[in-house]
């Protein structure tokens, strides 16, 4: 190998030994000298370099935004249908979550309270302008009846009218043609709850010697009207003599929100809270 | 298809009536699509179709309905009777002939529950928060959709 190597060869040779001897003998010194010889190459190799470079950062440029922009597209679109699939799941989970905490709720009233109730949801309105009713999805087959009364957590809703199969229609405490026997909770006087045209109560037949004053509350008698005795009906606003002037009538403020009922309580058997629950029916021995 | 279209109207317009036309009220007045359907069903297809649908959609608006279980049956029927002649006897009918028609079978159907004691003892609040808003809504309503009908059923003699 050496034999056919020319001179000039064999003195590059030399002198790159001599360098990797410099290099491993003396490397920092060694340094300055790599440095100083490096240094225009690095300049000759950087053009080239420099030009690769900014054509590869062309190339990637235009993939990134033109070739692989097919593929952002078809993720995109996909990531906007996983969106929109998450947005309504998350809207059905807290709807899910809205209802989950008012039947809590209600189930903890049912259990709570001594009447015999069955639970129902609001399905519809009236189907006309004319009455204050709402429809109830449980009827006949679940053991509700007309005159039975219809509770929220919050208090009175009305009571059943109209019953099918699986379905009734209750008429709110709201409406003119309905009347529910009540009393002042303060005073114990007794007087007629009835419904106003602009979706109030007004309490009728209060005594005209009654003590009764604003912010009373007013809860069902359970003389009449399907209604457990102490059930909230409401808030007295307002309070002025009657026409006839031998008794006086209040303003109500109802304690249900009617524009929002959703779930209620048909109270199938009612009880007063005064009342102890009934005793479970005992169990028959075996013989 | 009559017969799979009143069916339709039949099974959907009183749970539309009191389901969604809920969200859709103005200052808590729904206008009466059953009235509006009767009249236009009689209007167009007869008085004989317009008392048919009448006793249907009564019956059904009335089970639907905390009020007595009579008004809408009686009603309705009379709107689809009346509708049929006022269609068989109104040569040129238009928009403005039907706007009158359509309050006045409104104010009529408002007049037979005021007389069956709804809205209670103060008639006159009724009559001004309940009865003349309707009967504008329906007239407006059955107005809109006698227009978008009009074309199509006076050609088309299958309802006629």
């Amino acid at each position: 190998m050496f034999r056919s190597t020319s001179g000039t060869r064999r003195v590059l040779l030399v002198l790159c030994a001599l360098l990797l001897s410099l290099v491993f003998v003396l490397p920092k010194q060694s340094h300055t000298l790599l440095q100083a010889i490096g240094k225009p190459l690095a300049d000759l190799v950087a053009l080239p370099l420099e030009l690769l470079s900014s054509t590869d950062r062309r190339a990637g440029a235009i993939w990134n935004r033109y070739v692989a922009l097919r593929t952002v597209q078809e993720e995109n679109e996909q990531l906007r249908r996983e969106i929109e699939f998450l947005r309504g799941q998350t809207a059905d989970l807290r709807e899910m979550a809205a209802a989950n905490r008012r039947l809590t709720e209600l189930l903890r009233f049912q259990a709570h309270t001594p009447s015999v109730t069955v639970g129902a949801q609001v399905i519809g309105r009236d189907a006309t302008n004319w009455y204050r009713g709402v429809v109830l999805d449980k009827g006949e087959q679940d053991g509700v009846r007309t005159e039975m009364g219809v509770v929220t957590l919050a208090g009175a809703v009305g009571r059943v009218v109209k019953t099918r199969a699986s379905s009734s229609v209750v008429l709110l405490i709201t409406d003119p043609n309905n009347a529910v026997t009540s009393l002042i909770q303060r005073t114990r006087d007794e007087g007629i709850i009835e419904g106003t045209f602009e979706g109030q109560v007004r309490m009728k037949y209060i005594p005209l010697l009654s003590t009764v004053r604003v912010g009373d509350p007013v809860v069902t008698s359970g003389l009449t009207g399907g209604f457990p005795k102490g059930v909230p009906v409401g808030t007295i606003t307002s309070i002025h003599k009657d026409e006839s002037g031998l008794f006086q009538t209040a303003d109500v403020r109802p304690e249900v929100d009617f524009t929002k009922v959703e779930e209620v309580l048909v109270v199938t058997a009612p009880r007063s809270t005064e009342e102890p629950p009934p005793a479970p029916p005992a169990e028959k021995s075996k013989p | 298809m009559k017969l799979l279209l009143y069916f339709g109207l039949a099974l959907v317009l009183v749970p539309v009536q009191s389901t969604v036309l809920d969200h859709l009220n103005v200052a808590g007045v729904r206008p009466d699509l059953c009235l509006i359907a009767v009249s236009l069903i009689g209007f167009f297809g007869g008085a004989g179709d317009g008392l048919m649908m009448g006793v249907l959609l009564g019956i059904e608006q009335d089970l639907f309905s905390a009020g007595d279980a009579w008004v809408s049956i009686i009603t309705k029927p009379a709107i689809g009777l009346s509708g049929g002649l006022v269609g068989r006897y109104v040569a040129r009918a238009t928009p403005a002939t039907v706007a009158p028609m359509m309050l006045g079978f409104s104010v009529c159907s408002g007049m037979a529950f005021l007389l069956a004691g709804a809205g209670g003892p103060d008639a006159m609040t009724v009559v001004q928060s309940v009865l003349v808003p309707q009967a504008l809504l329906d007239g407006v309503i059955g107005v809109a959709a006698y227009w978008l009908l009009a074309e199509r059923f006076r050609k088309d003699d299958s309802l006629v």
